[in-house]
Parts: structure tokens; C-alpha cells; sequence
């Protein structure tokens, strides 16, 4: 039989796959074997991630809230706030809790002010 | 309360003047300051009988560049309404860490319980009482911590309490107790407590560096203005019975 050369088949599939690892450090980026290994490293991490994206940027804004409910004194924590948040029935969500915080000096304070059940413990801490 | 807006927060972005319409009319020379922050050239003027006039824009209240309808799509969103802070979570720019920007706090230590003082100083210097809190980025203080000789523990631990370290070699393990290393180190006492409280990791061995602890009330830095860190637990101070 006459030799055949296959051409650029696989070229092709893998210079597709190395677009998907540009910029990861050395050989995961150059080496064909080890571009493949990463590719399939790299798709399954990003199929698992965009869940935990949106477990992780929740968790980021519940600690920023908590920090500035803290701070404030006017509730003890991020528990005490929310707890109240819910029994106003403010639709108020913590990703729009933190950027109020952040933006704006007092904003948190001002909701929690609006919030805070009037009794006796809490009349002295609005004193 | 002590939060101050960041600097990079949703400061409008730097002025752009839109197409030849708006710019003819406030310029009378063809020529830019030096300081205008849409053009990355500063131009230097050798003759000194021009006078340099500031390019000034058309721009709404808020002061952004007004764009007129017909080119609204040759801009991105973000340049016409301003960054949307409903939408992207704020991360800080380097100007927001600055090392020579942040607070430093002055704790003294005496009679103070060990583990309690220890936690409310890693939370301030990992900036977890901040609103603009991040954990991959260094938001917090610097505290320093006087007379560290002084601190003081519950209970049996000052003759009980056990501090290891090992040197690597077989039998290499070294013991003692609180009250021999408070003879020979009393810094060490502290920042081993709050050691453990930071992060391990890059980013907690550079925030472990924030803490400065002395024995005696003398400290290197008053330059910085150090104040008194707010401590809110009740029960850190130390009662004999």
C-alpha cells in the first residue's frame, strides 16, 4: 500500500483544545498529551464551579453583613438582622444588602433602624 | 462605626467627550492639560504665550458625559450609566489596600485573657469587621500590643498550658510551660495565640506581620497614631479570685 499521511485532522482537534488552556502554566499550555489531561481538567472545574460560584459570593455577602451589623450595634449580629428582616417581610436580598453597605455609609444602619422591633432591650440601644 | 467609602467605589469613570459637537464649544485653543485623565499623553508646551485650557465635556448632573442617541452603541454600558453596582460584586482596586492608608490600633494586654484579646485582634487584622471585607485581599489593621508580659489566663494554665516545638531531628521535641516562656519570651505568647487565629497561608503569614507585640508600654509607633482598639467582649478581662 502507498503511504497515507492523515493531514491535519488531528491538528485541527487539538488547536481547538489548546485554545481552552491558554495561559496555564508551562507544559499544561504546550505539550499536547498534557493539554488534553488539562482541558478535561479545565471543562469539569468550570461545570463544577458556576454551582459553587453562587454558593461563594452568597457566603462573601453574609460575612460583609455581618461585619457591618456588628459594627452598628444596633442588632448583635447577622442572625439577629436577617431574622428581623424576614419578620418585616423585606424583600431586601444580602448580594443588595452588601453593596448598599459598601456604597453607602449609614445605609445599613438606616434598614436597621426601619427594621428594629421597638421593646425594651432595643429602646435603650436606640437611645 | 468606622467605615469610610473606598476610594475605587463607583467613582464615575474619567470624562469623555463625545464626538466634535460638545468639545468645539469649550476649548478655545486646540490644547489639553496636562492633567486631563481621558488621554493617556501629557503634551509639554514649550511656548510659554499659550495658555493651557481644560478640556470640559457636556455632562449630565451626575457627572457623566452626556451621548447623544445616535451613538449610544458605540459605548458599553458601563460608560454611559456609570459601573453597575447592582449587578457585579465590589472587589477592591489597589488603592483600596494601601499599606500606608490603613489604621493601626494599640491594645494593652494587661490582665487581659489571652484568647479572647487574641481573637478580637486577628479579626481586626484580617479586616473582618469591615464592610469592604475580602478574604483574598489584605483589608485590615495594624495592631500593636503592649506590655504582652502581663496577659493573663484562667484557670491552671499558667503552670499547665504547653507550648511544642519541635527542631526537625529525631527527639527534637521542646516543651515548656506558659510560665517558663513568659520569663523567656512573653512575645511569643501572643503572637503564637493570634497566629493561629490569621489564616495559614500567603496571605496569613503577610497579615501576621500587621501584629506588633512588645513587652513594657513602649512601642516604636507613635508616628502612626495608634488607637485604642474597641473591644467588645465582656468578659476579656482578667478577675482574681
Amino acid at each position: 500500500m502507498t503511504r497515507v499521511r492523515r493531514g491535519y485532522i488531528a491538528r485541527r482537534r487539538r488547536k481547538k483544545n489548546s485554545s481552552l488552556v491558554s495561559g496555564f502554566k508551562g507544559a499544561h499550555s504546550r505539550h499536547t498529551r498534557t493539554i488534553n489531561q488539562q482541558t478535561i481538567r479545565a471543562l469539569f472545574y468550570s461545570y463544577r464551579d458556576r454551582g459553587r460560584k453562587k454558593r461563594y459570593f452568597r457566603r462573601l455577602w453574609i460575612t460583609r453583613i455581618n461585619a457591618v451589623t456588628r459594627e452598628n450595634q444596633i442588632f448583635d449580629s447577622y442572625s439577629q438582622f436577617i431574622h428581623n428582616l424576614y419578620k418585616k417581610q423585606s424583600f431586601l436580598n444580602r448580594k443588595i444588602l452588601s453593596q448598599i453597605e459598601i456604597s453607602n455609609n449609614i445605609g445599613l444602619s438606616k434598614i436597621s433602624y426601619k427594621i428594629i422591633k421597638p421593646n425594651k432591650v432595643n429602646e435603650e440601644r436606640l437611645k | 462605626m468606622a467605615t469610610t467609602i473606598p476610594t475605587s467605589a463607583f467613582i464615575a469613570t474619567p470624562l469623555r467627550c463625545s464626538t466634535g459637537r460638545s468639545s468645539a464649544i469649550w476649548v478655545q485653543k486646540a490644547q489639553f492639560s496636562a492633567s486631563s485623565s481621558s488621554l493617556g499623553v501629557s503634551l509639554s508646551l514649550k511656548r510659554p504665550s499659550l495658555r493651557l485650557v481644560s478640556v470640559r465635556c457636556e455632562t449630565n448632573g451626575a457627572g457623566m458625559p452626556v451621548i447623544p442617541a445616535e451613538e449610544r452603541w458605540m459605548y458599553e454600558e458601563s460608560e454611559i450609566n456609570g459601573p453597575d453596582i447592582w449587578n457585579k460584586t465590589w472587589y477592591p482596586k489597589a488603592a483600596d489596600h494601601v499599606n500606608t492608608e490603613k489604621t493601626w490600633y494599640i491594645v494593652d494586654a494587661s490582665d487581659k485573657i489571652l484568647g479572647r484579646m487574641a481573637s478580637t485582634i486577628a479579626n481586626y487584622i484580617r479586616g473582618k469587621n469591615l464592610a469592604t471585607y475580602t478574604p483574598s485581599v489584605d483589608m485590615g489593621a495594624y495592631v500593636i500590643v503592649i506590655n504582652a508580659e502581663k496577659v493573663a489566663v484562667s484557670g491552671q494554665k499558667r503552670s499547665q498550658k504547653l507550648y511544642r516545638r519541635h527542631s526537625g531531628r529525631p527527639g527534637g521535641m521542646k516543651i515548656e510551660t506558659f510560665d517558663q516562656l513568659q520569663k523567656r519570651i512573653p512575645e511569643r505568647i501572643v503572637e503564637h495565640a493570634v497566629r493561629g487565629m490569621l489564616p495559614k497561608g500567603r496571605l496569613g503569614r503577610t497579615l501576621f506581620t500587621h501584629l506588633k507585640v512588645y513587652k513594657g508600654s513602649e512601642h516604636p509607633h507613635q508616628a502612626q497614631k495608634p488607637i485604642p482598639l474597641p473591644i467588645r467582649d465582656k468578659r476579656i478581662q482578667f478577675v482574681k479570685k
